[in-house]
């Protein structure tokens, strides 16, 4: 595109114009002057605009820039460096601290890792530090309702009845009434016991208050310290609402990612998933030490050997098979020093 | 007069002239001020980046123009974000509460949907004309409540006629300055898509069907072995990705082969008195861009996200041709009005893809 000096040290750029009536384009000459004044000039039109009065957009990367005509006509100039040339000697810098800064290697840099930093720090702090805030806030029947109906699934799915004996069942379950007593006023929490049959040696903590203890892992224990310091430790993820914290977590984390990727790729819901489910992973790592603390606590608190604790986990872990546990276990490089905090 | 003349008839092609380079430090910095203004920024991020993408993209000379003020967009946010928060909390302390919202979400959707296409088309402009949308809640809750309802009752034999009347409805509602676009595809051309779609799909069911036997019995032997020390072995591992490593191709493929070729008949038949688009979009270069962004946006942590963008924008906009009898200078404006950005941006919120 030309662009000249005139002899009044004016700039003279060349433009298609628009006059917002019908779809044509002409080209034309802009003449910039000293005094503040702007002529346009066609084959078939002349007209003189007060600078001023100009509506000169802003400028993004090197497209080029539309200049609208206080008659509603419009200029398609793309010569960027003469317009914005133009523009400081005019003293006129409205919004071009945005191309300023997206053309600043070094502040762009800067952006990189603020992003990258603040992201992390977002998913490693901010999200867990509000999940938990929240759900401080909330009333633990929000809890129950997150977890309505989920033993009936897994009852259909997963676990058949006991086989244990009603009176190794009434002797843990007396066992579990007096961890609670030590517990605040007002935890209605349950244990029951089922065959778990696919997961083997396991215990779970169920959102709506409830604990499920298998058959399996009754019969690897050598006595019921170890079970007790493993109700601890579900109970710990009762006390700490570890189900809803995740619940907020990980929607919070989809929601972070999806706002950012937008539509590159033609699944996007992948995209999405795949990261959630490693930042969910990290996030379930942290509610585990959570829950030891609260275990080991517990343990030492009531002069019960944290040893129990150890033995346990060890133990369902070297033979536990097919078990999610021991899967969860081996995966995890963790599990060693989580064990070994419990070894005096 | 000196105007730009072409001579008629002709093939005008769009071209495209965004680099990834020049995206990612306005992306950036996009990401970096909306981070560091607690998202207020979006707003103009959101501007500046479909500016970028308007402005990039060329036909005849002239480049497009989004002219949507942040501001609106702003306000449709904040307001988008204020109806979920009461959705939210209202549904974990009334839980019964949810069919409500649903039943009113339905029911909003067609307001939604015609705001939204409202917005966007009046805020962009081509030669300092502005597009438009012209439609009414009616004709746009036959469409998206009238004939989902027709996709259930057919357990979902009549989704290709939604395919249909869905770009239908978004071409034939559509208008540069007074001028309408026409949509001149049929039901059929609809259903071929899907009828392709599902065929290849049996096909390659069919394949893994057979080839899926070759590996079961090493897995099964690997299952039983006793006293297992690792949990986890090799032909298990393998079994257990064998969701991601042949489901998600293949749904991929699929996927892109509907997306590609609903693009290409939506435009091919998208016409207004002596024009026609034209797009050859290829399912083949399609997939190897959504497949090669995908691998790279992930290893990337997402800081490929300008680059892919830009890669999917330039195909597309590089296959897409207008074929005019005259030249474009015959259009005449129409009455330019402002639309509020509610609707766009609740229906952002709330995940709607309002594109092709």
């Amino acid at each position: 595109m030309g662009q000249t000096s005139t002899p009044e040290g004016g700039t003279d750029v060349s433009a298609r114009y628009y006059d917002g009536r019908t779809s044509g384009a002409t080209a034309v000459r802009l003449s910039f002057g000293r005094c503040g004044l702007v002529t346009l000039t066609g084959a078939a039109q002349s007209a003189t605009y007060k600078l001023e009065e100009l509506d000169i957009s802003t400028r993004i990367g090197n497209t080029p820039r539309l200049i609208g005509l206080p008659d509603g006509g419009k200029c398609e100039v793309s010569d960027n460096d003469a317009i914005d040339r133009l523009l400081r000697k005019q003293a006129i810098n409205r919004g071009g601290w945005l191309h300023a800064l997206e053309s600043h290697y070094l502040f762009v840099m800067l952006a990189i890792v603020v992003t990258l930093v603040s992201t992390t720090m977002t998913f490693k702090y901010g999200l867990p530090w509000l999940a938990e805030r929240s759900a401080r806030a909330l009333p633990q029947s929000v809890d129950r309702s997150l977890g309505k109906g989920t033993l009936d699934i897994l009852d259909r799915s997963l676990f058949s009845p006991t086989t244990l004996e009603p009176a190794i069942q009434a002797r843990l379950s007396r066992r579990f009434a007096e961890m609670i007593t030590t517990l605040p006023a007002g935890r209605d929490y349950r244990l029951l016991f089922r065959a778990g049959n696919r997961i083997g040696a396991n215990a779970l903590a169920l959102p709506s208050g409830t604990i499920v203890m298998t058959d399996e892992l009754v019969m690897a224990s050598e006595n019921d310290d170890e079970l007790v310091a493993i109700l601890a430790h579900e109970i710990g993820h009762l006390e700490h609402r570890h189900s809803i914290r995740m619940a907020m977590q990980s929607s919070a984390v989809a929601l972070v990612i999806a706002a950012f990727s937008g539509d590159v790729v033609a699944s996007s819901s992948l995209l999405v998933a795949l990261p959630t489910v490693l930042i969910h992973s990290s996030y379930s790592q942290e509610f585990e030490s959570e829950a030891d603390d609260f275990a080991w606590h517990y343990l030492v608190d009531n002069s019960i050997p944290t040893g129990s604790f150890a033995s346990i986990l060890t133990r369902i872990g070297a033979d536990g098979g097919d078990s999610v546990v021991s899967r969860y276990l081996s995966s995890h490089p963790g599990t060693q020093a989580r064990i070994q905090r419990f070894i005096k | 007069m000196e105007t730009t003349m072409n001579p008629s008839p002709q093939t005008l092609p769009f071209k495209f002239h965004g680099k990834s380079g020049e995206y990612f430090r306005i992306w950036i910095v996009n990401v970096v001020l909306s981070i560091l203004t607690l998202g207020i920024y979006s707003a103009w991020a959101k501007v500046r980046n479909k500016r970028y993408f308007y402005s990039n993209t060329e036909l005849d000379g002239s480049t497009f123009e989004y002219l949507a003020n942040p501001i609106a967009i702003l306000k449709g946010r904040l307001l988008a974000l204020g109806v979920f928060a009461v959705y939210s909390v209202t549904v974990w302390f009334i839980p019964l509460s949810e069919p409500v919202f649903v039943l009113a979400f339905i029911a909003g959707l067609p307001w939604l949907i015609v705001r939204a296409m409202t917005f966007n088309a009046r805020n962009s402009a081509f030669r300092n004309i502005r597009f438009d949308f012209k439609s009414n809640y009616l004709e746009a809750a036959k469409v998206f409540i009238g004939i989902p309802l027709l996709v259930m009752l057919t357990l979902g034999l009549a989704y290709p006629y939604f395919a249909y009347r869905y770009r239908d409805f978004l071409i034939n509602n559509s208008g540069f300055g007074t001028t309408g676009f026409d949509f001149d595809a049929q039901t059929k051309h609809f259903y071929l898509i899907y009828l392709k779609a599902f065929s290849a799909l049996l096909l390659l069911g069919l394949l893994v069907a057979v080839a899926l036997p070759a590996l079961i019995p090493e897995v099964q032997s690997a299952g039983q072995l006793p006293n297992q020390e690792l949990p986890v072995q090799g032909p298990q591992l393998v079994l257990m990705m064998l969701p991601f490593l042949v489901i998600f191709p293949v749904y991929m493929l699929i996927g892109t082969y509907i997306h590609t070729a609903t693009l290409n008949t939506a435009f091919n038949h998208a016409y207004t008195t002596g024009q026609r688009f034209s797009s050859n979009l290829k399912v083949g270069k399609m997939f190897w861009i959504y497949l090669s962004n995908f691998v790279a946006v992930l290893l990337s942590l997402g800081l490929l996200i300008p680059w892919a963008k830009i890669r999917i924008a330039r195909y597309r906009l590089e296959n897409l041709a207008l074929h005019t009898e005259d030249d474009l200078d015959g259009v005449i404006a129409g009455e330019q009005q402002r639309v509020k950005a509610t609707g766009e941006e609740l229906a952002e919120v709330l995940d709607i893809d309002l594109g092709f």
